[in-house]
């Protein structure tokens, strides 16, 4: 499996330009005889793996269809067919904002002309070899297409090497970003994959035609918005800079939220309800909230602000302790929103200023309240959709969306944490420390088992918890301690100097943490944090073991338990392990790019 | 902080705050609101799980350890009651323990030999080893090892059927459904007359080789230690296979040391024990006020050292209270099983005990299934194996990543200088770089050994006997879930423990190193 990027015999490092490929092996392979040896090992170990694999892949009893078959599974698991279109859409919206976000940060991989002309010679000479290597029971078409893959790309690498002799000419990112379209396309349109399909359990195969139309054409349209969108980013970004970014940044917090709870789960929502509960509600905390917060955000009224934030804070936890006893009924989001509403109030005079930021914390709240009592309407509203098997999100889509959001939820814990663990304040500290090394000493399946089973266990009566959802809260649970730990890291590398200066400026706690402590310390840390991200999206895999219908469960056991397929898990696993490999490796170095980005803007 | 703002007011003058603006009252208050805030969660959670469990009538405590577990699991030092031995629930979980620990020490050696291999080839200045190697590490990092774990399942279950000429090597090494088989060497009855007689021959070896430095220290030169001691270890190992039944006289020794053992009476243990207590925590303090103090006298003391020792006298008062109150049948356990010991190892060199020190055996089948106790060849079975090759393989390119980036850090003027002094390039590696270069690999090597050793816990989706799959069994049975918890969450804690002790023990040694 190691042998996915495998170029046994490319040359590489830009010395083909200058030398001969012949003088090249001489030099890089055969120069002495320790050389030599290892090159013969190292070569012999690569081949021998490589055709265990495709042993393994290619093998007698191995049916690819298995996979080609159940794609959809795969991908979106359950989701009902005559709905698919939410599913269009919801890549479209994630899509388009991702192109936006692409062309906003004037993102720029730095990829050469070159380094494209050896990777497709690389290629090309993979897939020649792969062919070789080939087990008898390999289908015609993977033979066929291998040798066609292979001619193709080794004839193009070296017309684009001669193309670019130096090859230190750097292509922009939207040009490869239509170029990866465009193969994308090409292999979308012209290869034969052949449609598959069940149809009332009966396995209907129509080899030889091309992919159905209806997802060949949303594809298409979804490859058109990334290359559109890339470029209507880096105008937009001209044009309006901080605040398309600030509006992009918003959309990633609460977007995909919107995505699956509005776009995804269709609620039906009861219009009378909403009308003469949600919407009040909501206007009530939008626009009374904002009257207050433009008033308090004064500079001269941090000590109001003070006493009524801690008056709604102690009304909001009297709340719940009104709750418990049973004193007065609330709706949750009320209690809710007091709590939310009385740490803003607590936390504004750290940003007031003069009558235009005033201004936009007023619209900011109004905005984040909206989207707020939409969401929790959308999440506590029934859905219309007609599930056969009750999680509505499934498959890839399951993967990501969990990955993302653990990673969204755990991070402003983990900040919390980390403070709390290096703060001053001893009780803090020791709750901080003793919750990050109990968390961190455990394995993650005895976390998620833990709150899958005794969460419902822990909640009282008339309380409900969903699977996916006590999954979710222990997933983030665990997830937060290690976050807290990477961004102490950072915390740490932020001098003395920075906190003295603060202090001397007159700045209070709050301002220089949020102000001048945490922007360093989360700079430094985001290499590790998303090394932290590529672990919780391949730790999802674990909630297959937990009850989720995530890729592995449904590669290892609901594939071998179709009766076309039965007991077809490798090339199941095989396809997951690659969709993992894909996504992970090249998290990981876009991570190295923005490291050395970070590096080189630090030696400025 | 609080310091800060308190003395300057002292220093200007001024009134000092109301308690309400005094910002170390306010800090303190805020810390205990919330602390309080967090117990109440957790007593009313608490509360809720009591009430929820009283409704489903499940007792909470322990008391179910003892009852017999009447299931039976798949592998490990015994897998279903035997009249000699019941299984109960609490000798399960152990067997589950004791497999989790075998699995995790097994892939702990195999991963870091694997990793080192490939971290070092990955620094090689050949194409093929380097382009190898990264593909390697990227490879399996970037796949979850749920999956390759579940990979190797599903590729090892399509292997053949169990029989007798199954293999690679038929009658040797068996490669099958069932899992794979090896031949085995193991302890034969000479084993501890040769191992007593080697340590006396080791004794010698030692002292010649303090001589050998010695005089080399001396005389300058290069005497070739390493290469003599090797000689005389390997002479001395053929001797002592040769001539192991001389040291047969030992048994009776321990016969004697047997006896006198059990004749102590419980009391004199008791006051042993007690003052080795006593001392420990006198040496302790002793200690650690030794390292606060400087050529000016003793520094000021912390409330965090202050702490140190109160609880140090405490643990030793708690230790004497044990002793002598609260488990007196510690003492005699004591007594009993020292003498058991002696009476075991005598026994160990009883008369004609004199044939080899070790012995191999060949994997056995009967019936077509491998036997799996005796004297007979190591057996993995396909979960065993499974869950083994996908955390050794997962694991050691995280390892090779950490022994590359140790090695890299490593600048590289101390080979440059290693070679200016004229050390060969095995010299500088092994005497310049590789000891700088394990003082960067220790604690990132350490963490993946903790992670090797949680991961063992992902062998519940293979089927794999380890202590979260038995302890799963329990709960399912007797819906003790919350015991059953704490149980998983005291072993996997003092596992993390243990194994982060060590690694800061290496680590304290090597930075020692380096003053």
């Amino acid at each position: 499996m190691s042998d996915v990027t495998m170029t046994p015999t490319s040359p590489s490092n830009g010395a083909s330009n200058r030398t001969s490929p012949l003088q090249w092996v001489r030099v890089n392979l055969f120069s002495s005889v320790s050389n030599t040896i290892q090159t013969i090992v190292f070569t012999a170990i690569t081949l021998g793996l490589l055709r265990a694999l495709l042993g393994q892949a290619f093998s007698e009893e191995a049916d690819w269809t298995s996979v080609s078959t159940n794609l959809r599974l795969l991908m979106i698991y359950n989701y009902p067919a005559d709905q698919i279109i939410r599913i269009w859409v919801s890549a479209a919206v994630v899509l388009l904002a991702a192109g936006l976000s692409l062309g906003a940060w004037k993102v720029e991989p730095g990829y050469t002309v070159g380094r494209l002309g050896r990777h497709l010679v690389g290629l090309g000479l993979f897939s020649l070899v792969t062919r070789l290597l080939l087990p008898v029971h390999a289908p015609d078409t993977v033979r066929t297409w291998l040798i066609i893959i292979g001619v193709v790309s080794l004839v193009a690498g070296v017309v684009v090497q001669r193309g670019d002799p130096d090859g230190d000419r750097v292509m922009g990112f939207g040009t490869v970003l239509s170029g990866v379209a465009l193969t994308f396309l090409a292999v979308l349109w012209l290869v034969p994959f052949g449609q598959y399909g069940l149809v009332d359990g009966v396995l209907v195969a129509e080899s030889g035609t091309t992919v159905a139309s209806s997802t060949k054409v949303p594809w298409t349209v979804l490859l058109i918005i990334v290359v559109a969108s890339h470029r209507v980013g880096i105008i937009l970004g001209r044009a309006l800079g901080r605040s398309l970014r600030a509006a992009l940044a918003a959309f990633w917090v609460v977007g995909p939220a919107f995505v699956i709870f509005v776009i995804l789960r269709d609620p039906a929502f009861d219009w009378a309800h909403v009308w003469s509960t949600d919407i009040p509600i909501a206007a009530m905390f939008g626009l009374g909230g904002a009257a207050v917060l433009y008033f308090v955000a004064a500079p001269g009224k941090t000590e109001v602000a003070r006493a009524v934030g801690a008056m709604l804070f102690a009304f909001a936890l009297f709340n719940w302790v009104a709750a418990f006893f049973g004193w007065y009924p609330m709706l949750q989001k009320v209690r809710i929103s007091f709590l939310i509403f009385a740490i803003v109030v607590l936390l504004v005079p750290a940003f007031a200023g003069d009558r235009s930021t005033r201004r936009r914390v007023a619209g900011g709240w109004v905005a984040a309240m909206v989207v707020f009592h939409w969401l929790l309407t959308a999440i506590n509203t029934e859905s219309t959709l007609v599930i056969t098997a009750p999680p509505f999100l499934g498959g890839f889509v399951l993967t990501v969306g969990i990955a993302y959001y653990v990673m969204l939820a755990s991070f402003p814990l983990g900040v919390l944490l980390s403070l709390a663990r290096t703060s001053k304040l001893p009780i803090f500290r020791v709750m901080s420390t003793g919750y990050i090394e109990v968390i961190r000493g455990v394995p993650l399946i005895t976390v998620l088992f833990f709150f899958s089973i005794m969460l419902p266990l822990f909640l009282p009566k008339g309380m409900g918890i969903s699977d996916l959802a006590a999954v979710f809260a222990g997933y983030t649970v665990f997830s937060a301690a290690y976050m807290a730990e990477n961004v102490r890291g950072g915390l740490q590398s932020v001098r003395r100097g920075q906190y003295e200066a603060a202090d001397a400026l007159g700045l209070t706690t709050v301002q220089r943490t949020s102000l001048i402590v945490l922007p360093q310390a989360l700079r430094v840390s985001i290499p590790n944090l998303v090394g932290q991200a590529i672990a919780v999206f391949k730790e999802t895999s674990l909630i297959a073991i937990v009850g989720g219908f995530d890729l592995l469960r449904i590669a290892n056991s609901t594939i071998p338990n179709q009766p076309d397929f039965l007991g077809q898990k490798r090339p199941g696993l095989l396809f997951i392990s690659l969709v993992y490999f894909v996504f992970a490796y090249s998290m990981s170095k876009s991570s190295q790019r923005l490291e050395a980005r970070l590096k080189d803007a630090q030696a400025r | 902080m609080s310091q800060t703002s308190s003395s300057s007011a002292i220093h200007y003058g001024t009134t000092k705050p109301p308690l309400w603006r005094n910002v170390a009252v306010l800090k303190w208050c805020a810390q205990l609101a919330v602390l309080l805030g967090v117990l109440a969660v957790f007593w009313f959670l608490i509360a809720e799980a009591r009430t929820n469990l009283a409704a489903k009538s499940i007792p909470v405590g322990y008391d179910w350890l003892d009852n017999p577990a009447n299931f039976q699991l798949g592998e490990g030092i015994q897998t279903v009651d035997t009249p000699e031995r019941s299984l109960t629930m609490s000798r399960a979980l152990w067997v589950g323990m004791v497999n989790t620990l075998r699995i995790a020490a097994l892939g702990i050696i195999f991963s870091t030999l694997l990793g080192v291999l490939v971290g070092i080839s990955r620094l090689s200045k050949n194409f093929v080893a380097q382009r190898f190697s990264s593909a390697y590490v990227e490879g399996l990092r970037n796949i979850p090892v749920l999956v390759q774990i579940i990979l190797w399942l599903a590729i090892l279950g399509s292997l053949g059927k169990l029989t007798p000429d199954t293999g690679p090597i038929p009658g040797w090494v068996i490669v099958s459904q069932k899992g794979i088989s090896l031949p085995r060497v193991f302890l034969a009855d000479g084993f501890y007359q040769f191992a007593a007689l080697m340590l006396v021959f080791v004794v010698g070896i030692v002292a010649v080789r303090r001589q050998l430095k010695r005089r080399q220290d001396r005389d300058g030169g290069d005497l070739r230690i390493g290469l003599w001691t090797f000689v005389l270890f390997v002479i001395s190992a053929a001797i002592a296979w040769l001539i192991n039944p001389i040291m047969a006289f030992l048994g009776p020794i321990f016969g004697a040391i047997e006896d006198a053992w059990g004749a102590v009476p419980q009391g004199a243990m008791q006051l042993l024990l007690c003052v080795i207590a006593v001392v420990g925590v006198i040496t302790w303090i002793r200690k650690f006020l030794d390292s606060k103090r400087s050529p000016a006298g003793l520094a000021k003391l912390t409330d965090d050292d202050w702490f140190r020792m109160i609880f140090s006298v405490f643990v030793g008062v708690v230790a004497v209270f044990v002793v002598v109150r609260g488990w007196p049948g510690l003492s005699s356990w004591i007594i009993n099983s020292g003498s058991d010991f002696w009476g075991v190892l005598g026994d160990k060199f009883g008369d004609g005990r004199g044939a080899k020190p070790l012995d191999a055996m060949r994997p056995t089948l009967t019936e077509g299934r491998f036997v799996n106790f005796g004297d007979t060849g190591l057996t993995l079975t396909v979960f065993y194996a499974s869950i083994f090759l996908g955390l050794v393989f997962y694991t050691s390119a995280f390892i090779a990543e950490v022994v590359r980036g140790g090695i890299l850090a490593v600048p590289s003027g101390q080979s440059e200088a290693a070679a200016a002094l004229g050390l060969t390039r095995a010299q500088a590696l092994r005497k310049v770089v590789l000891p700088q270069a394990f003082r960067v690999i220790m604690p990132p090597l350490g963490n993946q050994y903790l992670n090797i050793t949680k991961n063992t816990s992902l062998g519940i989706a293979v089927g794999f006997s380890e202590i979260v799959q038995v302890g799963q069994t329990v709960y399912n049975k007797n819906s003790q879930t919350l015991a059953v918890f704490s149980i998983y969450m005291i072993f996997y804690l003092s596992c993390s423990l243990s194994i982060s002790s060590v690694v800061n023990t290496i680590n304290r040694r090597l930075a020692i190193v380096e003053r």
